[in-house]
């Protein structure tokens, strides 16, 4: 297999510049090793991941595949599936094509192999401990930040390590100047601590729980701000990055365009972080934050497609090579699906748009397109490319990555187009009046009915891009035996000169200076992501306005407290929202909409992304306690057709009160006004109010103790949203 | 959905109609009263005509536009190659007439840089026009959007939107139906057809919670002579529309038709006597026939 780069297309100008100096060639050697882990991880993580979603899907359709157990529910693997796809598989996709791209771009070896190994390793725990902790209900329900605190903790030490080898081989180059997948990473590096740092500011109660440290909008905010750019820095920028090095090393052709790299980097990092507000439009968020994500969305459409362009483009003249080379297919397919998710985000964060699309299917079917096709993709194509030069052999087999391929697509297009479907029809009949002025499907669950076929066929497209997952590991596996790994690869390169010496420094294009300069790039890169996220949080924090508050809303008591606690335990936000939206069509279905200063006490705020089943924000009081007895049990009972699944195993476990006192503590820390010495009243008050919700269910002849998780769990739910519910 | 749309678009075009119609009509005579309803169907047929004529005439002129430039593409291209037409404003609008492929993707020189990367090698293309231009337009949109909103403050925000579409929404309301205080005078119904639809308006909203057969589970049984809140037709109706706050039954206005209502009232009260299997204890009052406000 032909390893060495051909000549480019054109013969470069004048690459050659006589060297005042004479250099001394040094010769070092590449660290392919912990590339080849890096990847292997990818691909186990991969398969476990898209496998739990595969489960996670098919659950919506038979809720009984939980097999009764609690640690299967939807409610807890969805984030298990979200993490496992996210840090661990593209996480592992990251630090492979970093390892292997930064190196050779920095003509370096990693700045330490032990820090390489500690990274590595420091990941598989982290990624461990996520598999350990999700599926028992440890969780702070903030989606893509559900790891508790000691494992917060974990990810930024193992994520300082990766910067600290990162910065040590790019001080240590042989290259003068830094290429743009660089930027990428020094970006992705620098704004994932930043995001990663603030939100996960949260006051521990015991080991492995905590509230955090922002409540209400506040938290939202802050949520979806770190939701949002979780995307754009995580799954985005270091993707850009891998594509601007591998996508020219497989086309075996020159980058389109230098200052369009330069344009869309900093164009894209500035406004990306803005955006995150358009994960709250039409909700308790003041408009003016509303605003600034519609608009900065819109103005994001251009510096995502820089990214697109300058990949596609850099194809010209070598698109007969994507009829031949898997590789070269997978890219193509990824950058498309890039290009399509970033196009329909910005339209997604049209508050018209978004009033229908947002809380249903449309939102999973955009995030899988850019999830399958852009990360997936590139993942693959990468590793189809890694895996013959690591092992000094032709890939096992072209054809099966082919057929991988054409399955992959397959499977994208069998998830997202039922996705689509399932969101339109949803979206629509949530918000249709019958001609008397009355919603057309009162009923909730007409419109989850409706979906059921969608998510068997969503669940089959899961299954067919698993199923092209194993082909890869087989191939890989092949073209590995048939290989030997060559874990340290000889390279040569002089010595980087003084820069007063270099001939390389010369007067040209300015942002030349700032790629010679790490240093000054990273704190440009700092500033250029710090000012949307200031500029939206701290008048959010500061300014009293941004939350009316209002006389008659109250702190949890701590009965209710504990069952808010077991409804962030079973996952329930990732089904149910608590935010009733201000349209017609939802205040007619579930009562008033959710005003922020509601939430005051909300710590984290639950207010949720996706409505598998109905709000619940006004179900306090809107059924008997009983109805939520039974319909904890067996939710068909109630709702006949429901696809929720039973919690058992609420009507066996006992009410945890040990961390009680532990939690008023932490939460008056916190500013909530319970009166002092409170804790140590919580218990029994929580023992008194359920022995009311006993003596209630006991009038309709159910018998119950009161020290059963489903007491507490009721008492939160007859609570929701009653606050302001007199007034009405 | 195809329907829908359609109605859409001709709405929108009705309006456009009327813009030019009202705007015509305040050309010739500015006192004209605004137009009557009756007079829509004629107005209508005029736009139509209007409208047709309008297309054909679009299509001729796009048709000789056409005819034009591809007659005499060597003549503008001649002209469009002059230094003193070329970098033009109108110049540009000629390149796309002749097709210069550069206005829209930018001028492709393919020289490579003077800089490699582990192989990689880099062209300093241009920006594309298209995306340049179009980045432009996305700030420009922001930059207005913000304005609109919260500087010039002509847009509706949340709230204000809220209101109106409630306001809007209030219109088809009657006024004096939602006050729970006032009991409706209506009678049971008897038809078969009422009935029956009253009984499938049970099964799919009231048996989770009333039973399959109102035997009762959650809420009472609805088959005995005991009522919490009323037994007469009015009550049971009051009682399904506003439900009660804190009991558990849940207000069904809105959710159900008024009609509806009244079917499914008629069909529990039919259902009275009907001894169903696994009855839940009476609840309430014992109600004897007859004795409720309004006569049965």
């Amino acid at each position: 297999m032909q390893v060495e780069l051909p000549p480019p297309a054109v013969a470069p100008r004048s690459p050659q510049i006589p060297s005042p100096v004479a250099r001394a060639v040094e010769t070092f050697f590449y660290d392919n090793k912990i590339v080849r882990d890096f990847g292997i991880a990818t691909v186990i993580w991969g398969i476990i991941g898209m496998a739990v979603g595969v489960l996670a899907a098919f659950e919506l359709a038979r809720p009984e595949l939980n097999m009764g157990t609690a640690f299967t529910t939807f409610g807890r693997i969805r984030p298990l599936h979200t993490n496992a796809v996210i840090f661990a598989f593209v996480g592992n996709g990251i630090f492979t094509g970093v390892y292997y791209s930064l190196q050779r771009l920095c003509k370096a070896r990693m700045y330490s192999d032990v820090l390489s190994k500690i990274h590595f390793w420091g990941w598989q725990l982290i990624i461990i401990s996520a598999v350990a902790t999700l599926p028992l209900g440890y969780t702070t329900s903030k989606e893509y930040a559900e790891l508790e605190w000691p494992i917060d903790i974990a990810i930024t030490v193992v994520w300082v390590i990766f910067g600290w080898n990162m910065f040590g081989t790019i001080v240590k180059r042989r290259e003068r100047h830094l290429y743009v997948g660089i930027w990428f990473y020094i970006a992705t590096f620098i704004t994932v601590a930043v995001l990663h740092l603030v939100n996960s500011a949260e006051v521990p109660v015991s080991w492995l729980k905590s509230y955090s440290a922002y409540a209400g909008v506040q938290d939202a905010l802050v949520q979806w701000w770190y939701g949002h750019n979780a995307v754009a820095f995580f799954l985005t920028t270091p993707y850009l990055g891998l594509m601007y090095y591998f996508m020219p090393k497989a086309a075996e052709r020159p980058i389109y365009s230098y200052r369009l790299s330069i344009v869309h980097f900093w164009s894209l990092i500035f406004i990306y972080i803005w955006a995150g507000p358009h994960h709250l439009l039409y909700t308790a968020l003041p408009d003016w934050a509303q605003s600034l994500g519609v608009a900065f969305s819109v103005m994001l459409i251009a510096p995502s497609w820089g990214g697109m362009i300058n990949g596609l483009l850099t194809l010209r003249g070598a698109w007969d090579k994507v009829r031949e080379e898997p590789v070269l297919k997978f890219f193509v397919v990824a950058i498309t699906a890039y290009g399509m998710a970033t196009f329909e985000g910005p339209m997604l964060a049209l508050k018209n748009v978004n009033a229908i699309a947002h809380f249903t299917d449309w939102i999973v079917a955009h995030v899988h397109v850019g999830a399958l096709g852009w990360n997936g993709f590139l993942t693959f194509g990468m590793l189809y490319w890694l895996w013959p030069r690591l092992y000094r052999t032709p890939l096992f087999s072209k054809k099966l990555a082919t057929t991988h391929f054409w399955l992959g697509t397959l499977g994208i297009l069998f998830y997202a187009i039922p996705m689509y479907w399932a969101g339109f029809t949803q979206g629509l009949m949530w918000k249709q009046f019958n001609s008397e002025g009355m919603l057309q499907y009162p009923n909730f669950l007409e419109t989850v009915i409706q979906l059921v076929p969608m998510y068997y066929l969503r669940g089959i497209g899961g299954l067919l891009y698993l199923s092209g997952v194993f082909l890869l590991m087989y191939n890989l596996f092949k073209t590995a035996r048939a290989g030997t790994l060559l874990a340290n690869e000889k390279a040569q390169a002089p010595a980087l000169l003084p820069e007063a010496l270099d001939p390389h420094v010369q007067p040209g294009h300015w942002h030349r200076w700032l790629e010679r300069r790490p240093f000054q790039l990273a704190v440009g890169a700092t500033i250029a992501i710090l000012i949307g996220g200031a500029v939206e949080m701290i008048p959010m924090f500061l300014v009293k306005s941004n939350v009316p508050t209002i006389a008659s809303v109250h702190p949890y008591r701590p009965l209710e407290l504990q069952g808010r606690d077991l409804y962030i335990k079973e996952g329930c936000s990732n089904c149910h929202t608590q935010m009733v939206r201000p349209f017609r069509s939802e205040t007619e279905r579930y009562g008033e909409y959710s005003k922020a200063g509601e939430f005051i006490y909300d710590r984290p705020f639950l207010w949720g992304s996706k409505r598998t089943g109905p709000d619940l924000h006004r179900v306090g009081g809107k059924y008997p306690s009983s109805w939520h007895y039974n319909h904890m049990m067996d939710p068909t009972s109630m709702s006949p057709g429901s696809i929720m699944p039973p919690y058992p195993w609420l009507y066996e476990n006992e009410i945890d009160y040990s961390t009680l006192p532990a939690k008023i503590r932490v939460l008056q820390r916190l500013n909530t006004p319970y009166p002092t010495g409170f804790d140590k009243q919580a218990v029994a008050d929580a023992q008194n109010q359920a022995q009311g919700i006993v003596a209630d269910l006991k009038k309709e002849d159910i018998e119950v103790k009161s020290d059963k998780e489903i007491v507490a769990l009721i008492a939160y739910l007859q609570r929701l949203g009653t606050d302001i519910k007199v007034k009405k | 959905m195809l329907i829908l749309t359609l109605k859409s678009a001709r709405s929108a075009l009705l309006a456009l109609a009327s813009v030019l119609i009202s705007a015509t009509a305040f050309a010739q005579a500015p006192e004209a009263a605004p137009a009557k309803p009756a007079a829509m169907s004629e107005q209508e047929a005029l736009f139509w005509v209007l409208l047709g004529l309008l297309g054909v005439l679009l299509l001729m002129l796009l048709f000789t536009g056409i005819t034009i430039a591809v007659q005499m593409k060597p003549q503008l291209r001649k002209l469009y190659d002059l230094p003193t037409v070329h970098n033009t404003w109108s110049g540009q609008v000629l390149g796309l007439l002749v097709g210069d492929a550069r206005l829209v993707q930018g001028d492709v020189r393919d020289e490579i840089m003077d800089h490699e990367y582990d192989g990689i090698h880099e062209f300093d293309n241009d920006l594309p026009p298209w995306w340049k231009y179009g980045f432009a337009f996305t700030i420009i949109f922001a930059v207005s959007y913000l304005f609109y909103y919260h500087v010039a403050k002509k847009g509706q925000l949340q709230g204000a939107e809220y209101a109106a579409e409630m306001r809007q929404a209030a219109l088809f309301v009657p006024a004096g139906s939602d006050d729970p205080n006032l009991l409706t005078t209506y009678q049971p119904l008897t038809a078969l057809a009422d009935i029956s639809s009253g009984k499938s308006v049970f099964a799919t909203n009231c048996a989770p919670c009333h039973g399959a057969n109102a035997e009762g589970k959650v809420g009472p049984n609805l088959t005995d002579d005991y009522w919490l809140h009323g037994g007469e037709v009015n009550h049971v109706y009051k009682t399904i529309k506003f439900g009660i706050n804190g009991k558990g039954m849940v207000s069904w206005k809105g959710k159900l038709s008024g009609k509806q209502m009244l079917q499914v009232s008629s069909y529990v009260l039919s259902l009275k006597g009907s001894k169903p299997a696994n009855p839940k204890p009476p609840q309430g009052e014992k109600e004897v026939a007859g004795k409720a406000v309004a006569k049965l």
